[in-house]
């Protein structure tokens, strides 16, 4: 091969996810004639979850699908991106904010300034946050400790709850024991793989995000190095990952709810208007937050505000 | 360069620095990037950020510091004393007595962390020096550390067990469950075979020595009353994990708050003491923190370079009767264990393996206890292995690393056993999860 | 002369080394404090702090990282030692000066890393991934010292050894180390 590349991604071996990140590097693959060799490194695999964004930087690895919630502070735009609490979940309209209403330029800069090729956007699943007793109204997370990081925390902490900070691999011990009353998941598919729901059974109907948008970055230098038409083949391929994991996450995230209602999930009761009504303003609270925090997450909220008005 | 020459070249040099007696942790890193920069170039040097934030920012490992530190305060204290004196005052006349107390506490420390780094370090630092102090042959002390010392990760909670449910989609709670039977025979098998080789080798372990003048009513209850104060401790610290007052990680923080306390009342918080508990502590930790990066960038170097699918590529078309699989994934992980920390092969050898097993009929969570039971054994075995290097940190200047290799020969052939044992009785470890969770 | 040149170099290595390794003593008690406080303010105020958990994971980062060169003056570094206790002294002189030279080739990747990371930090503004979202570029600042003091003492050894080797005699005083004996119920 003319090009070897090191693909990170955050899923383990074996797992649908890393199958679909499987499927993008076999593709490029294919469709570059083998000019270009793709080897995918799995969750642990060399580089942490923490860092992919970071070693695709610094070309340590050439190609990389990071999660922004883990690099806000690298990269704060990506939270913004990802979408912040109560945003859309509409595939159309998320496509549309991205490709028509300028997000895409403004993402573009934003990476391109640390040395990264910004690839097309996917869309994964919503974020829902499970709870060991029933919210019945949102006065019931008044006092609840949640673990959840980052801008979740914040919402929550609108909503009259504790956020937690905690490592992933103390969630299950630690909503067993009760040190936490509830945690987010970032889809529904780590909840079901954290198995959250021996620990705690509720599941609260309103999701923290409708959808997340997460890019794939490719290193500036090995991205120089193709020629326009290999370009265009690794842009064509994220492409159709795109749309494989969107209609694969559907699936996938109905046989992950599936699973666990077997294993005794619930859904907390359906939140009245007034619920919902301030489920929406304590999302809406974070624009000016963010806002003010970081020129391109600026810019990218300003598209936000006149599409609201 | 293949990954298999990369691998034999990488084993070659791991053994020429461990002839040379060169620092563990240092050592890896600088193979790592020499053997790096030959075949990868200048390019390969970002691996180090990326792992220094992985290994600096992860929150499990904080139970090292914060457990060492309690261990360091208890012994310092004499606290730690005062719990073995008082099991003295009851089984002393039982020949090995104080190492069989040393299995209890050891497995007491392990059932409150999860990793095995602080359940090694912790035991060691409390519970080396009254047995080398009473006489005790040196390799059986350390052995009898290791072997309870390690056994954070076999008793819940267990960091591992919970990266294996996930990686695999299994159950943790069943997994915590089902690793109940097998940690129970390994602490009865430690307990005889303390209790067997002390009766066939009194020098491993003399009685404790009458004393001329008999203890007072009141010296015995001091000594009473001090032991269970210590034991309160644990408990205490046990207890915040199963009320749900901390996460196993921030009880450490716990036990160093009750260690000072408990100094307090016993009148022997010195400044001097808590400086040097400090200073020793802060050594210890830097000791074991610069290993594990050490062996994070070697091992991050090693897998950015594909050394995963050796392992994947190697174990499909096999060829063998499915029994024949399961001991060979235990020989792999054995050998891995040679040279990748307990977590990565967790983290590398649940998702080949695990569907491999249950395709060919075997049950999800028994073979997760096998790979966790083979994980307590591959850290402890020589050359190579975590538990060894910790153990030498915890351990006074002069037990050279040769003392380390043959205390542990008895306690791994009895983990080993263990492992035999369960992989030919299923049920040792399927029954009670079944009967509790259905 | 230039063995007193070297000795002082020495002497002034192992001051400032044993003064860092001092001073981060006095870190663990505050790191155990401010993951008991967190604890406490979770479960018994009910209002878990947003600084803690980072707060803590830096404390640990500076023990881990700092203590590197004291341990290395202690010589508390873990070795596979079955080889090197069975040969003379002045071929265990050979052998700590080849794995020495290692170390230090080691430490000044890490050096050269760390310093870009903070340049890195500084001009992207970089930031842990928190609510609190302390900056980073103390850190790496750490980082460059700690692997400098590393290479510092490292070097210091090396001329120990080298002189060793070649004079049969010691540079420093042996009382220079062991200043951490184990000193039971102290
Ligand atoms: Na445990
Ligand atoms: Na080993």
């Amino acid at each position: 091969a003319d090009h070897n590349w090191r693909f990170a991604n955050l899923y383990g071996r074996g797992t649908a996810y890393g199958e679909v990140y499987e499927g993008l590097a076999k593709n490029i693959e294919a469709m570059s004639d083998g000019r270009i060799k793709v080897q995918v490194l799995y969750s642990g695999e060399g580089v942490g979850t923490t860092g992919i964004l970071g070693a695709v930087k610094t070309g340590l690895i050439s190609m990389g699908a990071p999660f922004q919630s883990m690099h806000a502070g690298e990269l704060p735009a990506g939270l913004v991106e990802i979408g912040l609490p109560g945003g859309t979940s509409d595939a159309a309209e998320l496509t549309t904010l991205f490709q028509e209403k300028g997000w895409a330029p403004i993402l573009k800069k934003a990476y391109g300034e640390q040395g990264l090729v910004w690839l097309d956007p996917y869309i994964q699943p919503a974020v829902y946050v499970i709870t060991k007793k029933q919210i019945n109204s949102i006065e019931d997370f008044n006092g609840l400790k949640i673990r959840a990081p980052g801008a979740y925390g914040k919402f929550l902490r609108n909503l009259g709850a504790s956020p937690v900070s905690l490592a992933w691999s103390e969630i299950y011990t630690s909503l067993s024991t009760g040190v936490i009353d509830g945690s987010i998941g970032s889809n529904m598919i780590d909840h079901r793989d954290g198995n959250h729901v021996e620990v705690a059974k509720y599941m609260y109907p309103l999701p923290l995000a409708g959808a997340q948008v997460l890019p794939i970055v490719v290193n500036r230098n090995a991205w120089n190095k193709l020629s326009p038409d290999l370009q265009a083949i690794v842009s064509a391929a994220t492409t159709v990952h795109a749309r494989e994991q969107m209609t694969k996450s559907k699936l996938w995230e109905s046989q992950a709810v599936a699973e666990m209602q077997a294993k005794g999930l619930q859904w907390s009761p359906a939140p009245s208007d007034a619920d919902k009504a301030a489920w929406k303003q304590a999302g809406a609270g974070l624009w000016d937050e963010y806002s003010a925090a970081d020129k391109y997450s600026k810019e990218l909220i300003d598209v936000l505000r006149s599409e609201a008005n | 360069m293949s990954i298999e020459v990369l691998t034999g070249v990488l084993l070659a040099c791991i053994l020429a620095a461990f002839a040379l007696g060169a620092p563990v942790g240092l050592a890896l890193g600088g193979i790592a990037m020499a053997v790096g920069y030959a075949t990868w170039g200048e390019g390969l040097f970002n691996v180090i950020p990326t792992t220094l934030e992985d290994t600096h920012f992860s929150f499990i490992l904080l139970a090292i510091p914060l457990y060492i530190y309690m261990g360091q305060l208890l012994t310092r204290s004499g606290i730690g004393d005062a719990m073995f004196n008082a099991s003295q005052m009851i089984i002393g006349r039982v020949r090995g007595s104080l190492a069989i107390s040393v299995i209890f506490v050891c497995s007491m420390i392990g059932a409150m962390v999860g990793i095995i780094g602080a359940g090694i370090m912790t035991s060691g630092s409390i519970a080396l020096r009254p047995m080398l102090e009473r006489g005790y042959n040196k390799r059986l002390a350390l052995g009898v550390i290791m072997a309870g010392g390690g056994l954070g990760i076999l008793i819940p909670p267990s960091i591992p067990m919970i990266m294996f449910a996930s990686a695999t989609q299994n159950s943790v709670g069943r997994m915590f469950i089902a690793a109940l039977v097998p940690a129970a025979i390994i602490i009865v098998l430690l307990v005889a075979y303390v209790v067997i080789s002390c009766k066939l080798d009194h020098n491993k372990a003399p009685l404790d020595k009458v004393p001329d003048v008999a203890p007072t009513t009141k010296e015995k209850w001091f000594t009473a009353r001090d032991g269970l104060l210590s034991l309160i401790l644990i408990f205490v610290v046990l207890g915040s994990i199963i009320m749900g007052i901390a996460t196993p990680t921030e009880s450490g923080a716990i036990g160093v708050v009750g260690a000072i306390l408990l100094a307090m009342f016993f009148k022997r918080l010195k400044p001097r003491m808590v400086k040097n508990a400090g200073m020793q502590a802060a050594l210890l930790v830097s000791v074991a923190m610069w290993i594990i990066f050490g062996a994070s960038v070697f091992s991050n170097f090693h897998l950015l370079m594909g050394v995963q699918n050796m392992v994947a590529s190697f174990t499909q078309d096999l060829g063998l009767s499915p029994i024949m699989v399961i001991i060979m994934f235990q020989l792999i992980m054995l050998l891995l264990g040679f040279i990748i920390d307990e977590f990565i092969i967790v983290l590398m050898c649940a998702p080949i393996f695990t569907p491999i097993a249950v395709s060919l009929g075997y049950d999800p969570i028994w073979f997760g206890i096998l790979m966790i039971l083979n994980i307590l054994i591959a850290v402890q075995t020589p050359p190579y292995g975590f538990a060894l290097f910790y153990l030498k940190g915890i351990a006074p200047p002069g037990i050279s690393m040769l003392d380390i290799y043959k205390s542990v020969a008895p306690f791994v052939l009895i983990k080993l056993s263990v492992l035999a044992i369960c992989m030919m009785f299923p049920e040792l470890v399927l029954w009670l999860p079944n009967k509790v969770m259905g | 002369m230039i063995v007193t040149a070297i000795r002082g170099y020495c002497l002034g290595t192992h001051a400032l080394v044993s003064f860092i390794g001092n001073s981060i003593s006095y870190l663990m008690p505050v790191l155990a404090f401010v993951v008991a406080f967190e604890v406490f303010a979770r479960y018994f105020l009910n209002s878990p702090t947003i600084w803690a958990y980072d707060l803590s994971l830096f404390i640990f980062g500076y023990i881990a990282a700092l203590g590197g060169a004291f341990a290395q003056q202690q010589r508390a570094h873990i070795n596979v030692d079955i080889l090197y206790n069975t040969v003379s002294p002045r071929i265990r002189n050979i052998f700590n000066m080849l794995s020495f030279s290692l170390a230090i080739f080691f430490v000044a990747v890490i050096c050269k890393m760390s310093i870009g990371k903070f340049e890195e930090a500084i001009e992207f503004n970089y930031r842990r991934q928190s609510e609190w979202a302390p900056q980073m570029h103390h850190y790496w600042v750490m980082m460059a010292v700690a692997s400098v003091l590393l290479a510092l003492q490292l070097t210091s050894d090396w001329l120990e050894e080298c002189y060793h080797l070649f004079t049969g005699k010691n540079l420093l005083p042996a009382s220079l180390r062991n200043h951490l004996e184990e000193t039971p119920n102290d």
